[in-house]
């Protein structure tokens, strides 16, 4: 066996013409060299270069064979080999045989049937069973020498792995205190916010980790499950809250005010404490930010049934037309959005109005919390397939109704002062007229302490009323007008009810219910005209006697008399029916006027003192004057009805 | 109406531990209700004569008919519940029977052993007029429960139900126009919470301290609360779970109300075992 010689003990593989399929020469790779994961390219290297070897070698041994072997050589080679190998075979089974019936002898005599099966006929024969023993021999001391040295590599592998166990031992022992010392501080610190009053409890998907519960419970669902974030541990102990996939970040409701194109109010944004990264800070701002989340949540809901008065709402911002032209814009924002706080040419009342409808939605969101409270401890109504409606909360309305009633009030305070300024401007000793704004919210409430926050809160949500009155020039008589603002539930918007005492026209009638400012301007107006008409009319019973009958007494004692005094004309007759004259009075905001005329007048006689602008007519006027005192350069109204009825 | 119910038992000892975790899973504090029941008995009153008298069939007409159907229809014993306050009953100072009673043994309790001395303390009532309780205006409410029904697969007890507010005052004078007697009064005292559309309540029943079955009428006092012994010696609790629901034909809302119900019996297994109560034991049937 000097020479190597190689023999397929496998069939040739031959190649075929198709290449053999993917899986199939993965799975012919597998079987030969076993599994892809013990194959590396070291592996495949190392097999090539033995191929390479092998192969060369065989290649020039059989260009050498080639050459000097014919057929019949190689044939005789062949088979010369062939006995070779079937000799060796021969040989090591025999020795296997020989060994195995070794074995059985020498086990025959502790397990003699056992060992019978395997022991060959030949041994039977020869050997009686159980004739061979085995036995331990103690060996030969070994030199002292030779025991030192495997003393001393034992100590040595001993020491290095007491060492290595030690080393192990400090490392577990130093990360466990490291590990303590993590645990001591996040739970200090989960302690600490426990002790500020926040809830901890267990997370409800997650049981082994802890959560700090800060929403609200009452809010919707959507936003009171947000409520509760875990208390993780970073690797160093610290306390992390981790919210999950709500984006963090503090966000608020932005108020702004706009007149006409101009922004002139906004709210700011909470001031944000130095210590921002705290725990307790982080707390208090996702609970804040959840809190403002739901708030525009349920504005936008709000806004939504609130189309109908004008308010439109786009992804992230709604627009209210609130009173004349002032619009308020909510929005969502980021609080620390720097590019934000651009400051617009804000009018310090805008901003302060801002300040208060942010306000008040907020609180009037808490309010909808509690209620929400009080309606789930209720004994809940039967069941029914139908869902319970989930109306939304008031926390627009109250505040555009507040904003509309005193622009409405306003308005109507200072139509009633200008008409009434007109009046005093003529010579009328008009007396002052009393507003009262949100009479039904200063009825002062004596109500429990634990209710009265509630009761101060739903009084809001009440529509809102003011009453103007004052007293006319006609004694006992006297006007109220009465506006009832509402924006939560129909009639919407402002309503007036005027109502007025005027014995002197009996079949005079209270207009009622008015909705538009128009007519209830118009309604006063036309009130004070026939209160002033029958000012004029009823002069000279009073003080006409006195005054006519110094300056004439004379026979018929004439003065005028309201002949149309929803037209607010007035009569003088004279005996002589072509001489009849006419007054006719008109009143309006900013003027009052006085005008007389002939009926009939043909001969064109001149009358009045004053000025004569025409022939049959005289006409006087009386502005509102801004600046109450210098009485007026003119003479009073009655001055002129006097001279008129004297003329 | 229908109503589904659960029943568990409660003593003594878990009950404060109870209202914690129904505070903690109802997420409100427990309502604290004193119920004055009075039980009426129906019964027929005598002289109503059979309406079958002699005519044809096809002459008693269909209002005639539900009208001998009401008359001669199971009779039924039902509660009629009144609200009280604390505040109602006497003060526990007083002992209604002290100013009357010549023994000198300072107990608090009305002694049960003693009948002589309750006999002539029937005014004992107007003798204590400490408490604030009006009798006049106290406001009732008539509930009527039928027995549950029968046969049903699920394993929560139905019933129909019925509640009507009645006129406040002496009730005993309306219920004896319609049929029905008085028979005994007792006190239930309890929490009450909700949890959705589920109304948990944990009460026990209270006897007063007259031995029962003396009252012809109900009281127009109320004794101390002290002096209330509850029905159960032990003084265990009630846990009633109960669900109403309007149609009680409507299979699917029916499917729903158990089904919560058996939601909290899940939430609830670690703390108490709600079942189902025996059919025979709510028989409202007045034989």
């Amino acid at each position: 066996m000097a020479d190597p010689f190689t023999l397929p003990l496998r069939p040739v593989v031959e190649k075929s013409d198709r290449p053999d399929t993917l899986p199939v020469e993965i799975a012919q790779i597998n079987e030969q060299w076993g599994n892809f994961r013990n194959v590396n390219e070291e592996v495949l290297l190392s097999k090539l270069a033995e191929e390479e070897e092998y192969g060369g070698n065989v290649d020039s041994d059989e260009n050498d064979d080639k050459k000097d072997m014919d057929t019949t050589e190689r044939k005789e080679e062949l088979y010369k080999k062939r006995a070779e190998i079937t000799q060796f075979a021969m040989a090591s089974h025999m020795e296997t045989m020989f060994a195995l019936d070794f074995v059985s002898l020498l086990l025959s005599k502790h397990a003699p049937r056992q060992a019978e099966t395997s022991m060959s006929a030949f041994l039977k024969q020869v050997a009686p069973v159980g004739s061979l023993n085995s036995e331990v021999v103690h060996p030969p001391p070994k030199p002292e020498s030779a025991n030192k040295d495997i003393a001393t590599v034992s100590r040595g592998w001993r020491i290095q792995n007491f060492n290595s166990a030690a080393n192990k031992l400090l490392g577990a022992a130093s990360r466990l205190e490291k590990e303590v010392e993590a645990e001591t501080k996040y739970w200090n610190s989960v302690l600490a916010v426990k002790d500020q009053g926040w809830k901890i409890s267990r997370l409800p998907r997650e049981r082994q980790s802890l959560g700090v519960q800060y929403g609200f419970l009452e809010a919707t669902p959507a936003f009171r499950d947000r409520g509760l974030a875990s208390l993780r541990r970073a690797n160093d102990g610290s306390l992390v809250l981790d919210q999950g996939l709500v984006p963090t970040g503090s966000r608020f409701v932005r108020v702004r005010m706009k007149r006409g194109s101009k922004v002139t109010g906004c709210t700011k944004a909470g001031t944000t404490s130095s210590d921002a990264d705290s725990i307790e800070q982080r707390i208090l701002q996702a609970r804040d930010s959840v809190f403002e989340d739901e708030l525009f949540h349920e504005l936008v809901r709000e806004a939504r049934s609130m189309a109908s008065f004008g308010v439109t709402t786009r992804q992230n911002l709604i627009q209210i037309p609130a009173a004349d032209d002032l619009e308020i814009l909510l929005d969502l924002v980021d609080a620390n959005d720097d590019s934000l706080s651009i400051e617009e040419e804000s009018s310090h009342h805008d901003s302060i109005l801002a300040d208060g409808v942010a306000h008040s939605m907020r609180i009037l969101l808490s309010f909808a919390h509690r209620q929400n409270l009080h309606r789930r401890t209720q004994i809940p109504p039967p069941l029914t397939p139908k869902r319970r409606p989930n109306p939304e909360y008031h926390l627009l309305r109250p505040a555009l109704a507040y904003l509309q009633h005193i622009s409405q009030a306003r308005y109507l305070e200072s139509f009633i002062h200008d008409i009434t300024g007109t009046l005093r401007s003529s010579g009328f000793q008009f007396p002052e007229s009393t507003s009262k704004m949100f009479s039904n919210w200063k009825s002062s409430h004596q109500l429990s302490s634990a209710n009265a926050l509630e009761s101060l809160v739903s009084s809001s949500l009440q529509p809102i009323e003011s009453v103007f009155q004052g007293n006319l020039l006609m004694p006992n008589s006297s006007f109220t007008v009465r506006m009832k603002t509402n924006m939560s539930f129909p009639p919407f918007g402002s309503q007036y009810d005027v109502s007025f005492n005027l014995p002197s026209i009996s079949d005079l009638k209270s207009p009622g219910n008015l909705n538009l400012r128009e007519e209830v301007e118009a309604a006063i107006a036309h009130l004070l005209l026939l209160d002033v008409v029958m000012k004029v009319s009823s002069t000279p019973k009073d003080e006409n006697e006195k005054a006519s009958s110094t300056s004439s007494n004379n026979q018929d004692s004439k003065w005028w008399i309201p002949i149309y005094p929803h037209m607010g004309e007035l009569l003088l007759t004279y005996n002589h029916p072509e001489k009849h004259k006419k007054m006719r009075i008109t009143l309006s905001r900013e003027q009052l006027s006085l005008e007389t005329y002939l009926v009939r007048n043909i001969d064109g006689v001149s009358i009045g003192a004053t000025e004569d602008r025409s022939l049959d007519s005289n006409t006087k006027i009386w502005k509102l004057q801004h600046s109450p005192d210098s009485p007026n350069q003119h003479s009073s109204a009655m001055a002129f009805a006097v001279a008129e009825s004297s003329s | 109406m229908h109503e589904l119910l659960l029943f568990a038992s409660v003593p003594t000892h878990q009950h404060e531990e109870l209202l914690q975790q129904l505070a903690g899973l109802t997420a409100m504090q427990p309502r604290h209700c004193l119920e004055r029941r009075l039980i009426f008995k129906a019964y027929r009153k005598p002289g109503l004569a059979n309406a079958r008298v002699g005519a044809s069939q096809d002459l008693q007409s269909g209002d005639l008919q539900r009208v001998n159907k009401m008359l001669n229809g199971g009779m039924f014993y039902t509660q009629v519940v009144g609200p009280v306050h604390t505040s109602d009953f006497a003060d526990a100072g007083v002992t209604p029977d002290a100013p009357t009673s010549s023994n000198n043994d300072a107990n608090a309790n009305p002694s049960p052993a003693d009948p002589d001395t309750k006999m002539d303390g029937m005014d004992e009532s107007t003798a204590i007029p400490t408490s604030t309780y009006d009798f006049d205006q106290q406001s009732w409410n008539l509930e009527f429960r039928d027995i549950p029904e029968a046969g049903t697969r699920s394993a929560v007890t139905a019933r129909v139900m019925a509640s009507a507010a009645l006129p406040r005052g002496d009730i005993v004078p309306s219920m004896n126009a319609w049929g029905y007697s008085f028979v005994t009064e007792y006190l239930v005292e309890g929490d009450m919470f909700v949890h959705n559309d589920i109304v948990i309540y944990l009460h026990r029943v209270l006897h007063y301290p007259n031995s029962p079955g003396e009252e012809r009428e109900p009281r127009h006092q109320l004794p101390a609360f002290q002096q209330m012994s509850p029905l159960e010696k032990s003084g265990s609790y009630v846990l009633q779970a109960s669900i109403t629901v309007q149609d009680g034909s409507n299979q699917e809302t029916m499917k729903t109300a158990s089904q919560h119900l058996f939601g909290l019996r899940e939430q609830l297994k670690s703390a108490v075992r709600l079942e189902m109560a025996d059919r025979l034991s709510l028989d409202t049937r007045a034989k």
